[in-house]
């Protein structure tokens, strides 16, 4: 999961699945967007950064894997063509999405700690005489705020609804004081620095969609036949048992001729791959009905074919 | 003692239940009905040559033996087509058609009786040789395909009547070959050369009254058996 404030939102709560990204991408591009796309699916969270219509940066985050650049923007592709993304689209200045790039690109100094616990000006002051660059990520489970630093100084703040690093701490401070609320220490190490390059210039966007479109085609084939696999298991698995459950019924009534007799009408009526058909049930009865008065009288005959019914009922109520 | 007001109440009712029972079952059922009732037709014409008129006629004798020998085939035909069905359980044919056929083959007869010479006394010994060998042979067949019928269906509720069945044919063996065995030997001659001289020819004696009881004996048990298997088919 990758805590950031939300920015100012352009769009949000969008199916990513529904779009074609890369056309939605070269879009913000040529409009020289300025801000962050956040995935969120259930496999882990994608962001791709824009700064002036250039992508400078992707990551994807999930327990296994973290992805840069090419690979964080496949695996983001695979997830919304799956279907089970949520896209939101957030403005940002350069500079915070410049120090959002930083940050995400950092590495945790501290994660996760309680800030109550926390002696938070010896903190502050360790910051300064380390001059650090980086910044405090404080959050509560439905707000964050980030407090940025370069060189041991306050930069600003970002919190939910900013566009801008903003210098007064307002709504940042005020998450530090929710109940429960921790502390993340991230350093930049200078990845703000960095001079980035345009991912959409360099790589083929179009061919990373059609590929992961191929594999989630391929992935649904695999997973419709493994479902058909399973599916077809669960009728063979009936079949056995409404079989077996005719042919005793069969042979209580009728003897063991019964028990042939409907070996065999169920072979006709109802063959390997073939699923339940009441219709076809009926016929097999009625055939059924007309061999058995070979061995024995109606009411014999009667009271079989009803336990059969009755059988049948609550074997596939039950299943 | 005159064993025909035994037997043929006996055969009468056997027909009766036989035909009915032929009438509400199964198909393959109907071969088996149909043929025992025929053995009514042929028990009752040669009885009543002495009431009815015309029947005396030796046409109408030696189509008395062909309906007997047609009975005979007919039911094992039945009793066939049941072993088949105990094996493959396939059903096929159409209850109409039994009665149909089986009335064909016997007007064919009277046909081929009736553009023919009339049969002499010889003859008419042929023929009803003749019936009477299929009926003992045939018995003993029977008696085979019903012990393998009853192993097929040993514990379905009628299987207790194809036991019956058994010792119908046991019956009808015992009552049919006694009659071709007087019959070939002649043993009505001898024994009545025999009696001419004042004594009595035991293999006769036997064979006579084995007809007789197995007659009775193959009538009771027909009926019982129908009866039986018509309670057991309820």
């Amino acid at each position: 999961m990758i805590l950031l404030p939300r920015g100012n939102p352009v769009r949000e709560k969008v199916n990513p699945g529904k779009i074609n990204l890369p056309d939605a991408l070269g879009k913000l591009q040529k409009s020289n967007f300025t801000g962050y796309l956040r995935f969120d699916t259930l496999n882990g969270t994608g962001i791709i950064i824009f700064t002036s219509g250039k992508l400078i940066s992707a990551l994807f985050d999930s327990d296994g894997e973290n992805l840069i650049a090419y690979d964080a923007i496949a695996r983001i592709f695979e997830l919304s063509l799956d279907g089970k993304a949520n896209l939101d689209i957030y403005k940002l200045s350069s500079d915070l999405a410049m120090s959002v790039h930083a940050l995400l690109h950092g590495k945790v100094l501290y994660k996760g700690q309680e800030l109550k616990l926390i002696d938070i000006k010896s903190l502050l002051g360790k910051l300064k005489e380390d001059k650090m660059s980086g910044c405090l990520r404080i959050y509560t489970d439905e707000k964050i705020a980030l407090i940025f630093y370069r060189d041991g100084n306050p930069l600003g703040f970002f919190h939910d609804g900013s566009t801008d690093i903003e210098t007064q701490p307002g709504e940042s401070m005020s998450v530090a004081r929710l109940p429960g609320a921790k502390v993340d220490v991230l350093s930049t190490g200078g990845a703000d620095e960095i001079d980035l390059a345009d991912l959409l210039g360099s790589a083929d966007l179009g061919a990373l969609w059609r590929k992961a479109q191929e594999m989630i085609v391929r992935q649904r084939k695999n997973q419709k036949e493994a479902q058909n696999r399973d599916r077809q298991a669960q009728e063979n698995d009936l079949r056995v048992r409404l079989q077996v459950l005719l042919r005793s019924t069969a042979e209580a009534h009728i003897g063991r001729i019964g028990s042939s007799l409907i070996e065999k009408e169920f072979e006709k009526y109802f063959p390997e791959g073939q699923g339940w058909d009441d219709v076809r049930f009926n016929k097999m009865l009625e055939n059924l009905n007309n061999a058995a008065k070979m061995v024995a009288g109606p009411s014999a005959i009667k009271k079989m074919l009803d336990d059969m019914r009755k059988g049948i009922r609550a074997l596939l109520h039950e299943s | 003692m005159e064993w025909t007001i035994v037997t043929l109440p006996l055969w009468v009712i056997a027909g009766v239940v036989s035909f009915y029972f032929s009438l509400g079952n199964a198909r393959v059922w109907t071969s088996i009905s149909v043929g025992f009732f025929l053995i009514l037709v042929a028990e009752i014409l040669p009885t009543a040559i002495n009431f009815l008129p015309g029947l005396e006629v030796p046409e109408v004798q030696a189509l008395t033996s062909i309906v007997g020998t047609i009975a005979i085939l007919v039911m094992s035909h039945g009793f066939q087509e049941y072993y088949v069905f105990s094996r493959t359980l396939e059903l096929e044919g159409s209850k109409p058609l039994v009665y149909v056929a089986t009335l064909g083959v016997v007007l064919l007869s009277a046909a081929f009786i009736w553009v023919n010479f009339t049969p002499t006394a010889r003859t008419l010994e042929l023929i009803g040789v003749v019936e009477k060998t299929n009926w003992v042979f045939l018995s003993l067949i029977n008696i085979d395909l019903i012990r393998k019928i009853y192993a097929n269906i040993q514990d379905s509720p009628i299987s207790n009547a194809f036991a019956a069945f058994i010792l119908v044919f046991f019956f009808i063996f015992l009552w049919k070959g006694s009659e071709l065995y007087i019959q070939i030997y002649d043993l009505e001659t001898l024994n009545t050369l025999a009696a001419a001289k004042g004594e009595s020819l035991f293999r006769y004696d036997l064979s006579f009254y084995c007809k007789e009881i197995g007659n009775i004996l193959a009538g009771l048990s027909v009926g019982g058996t129908f009866l039986y298997l018509a309670k057991l088919l309820r």
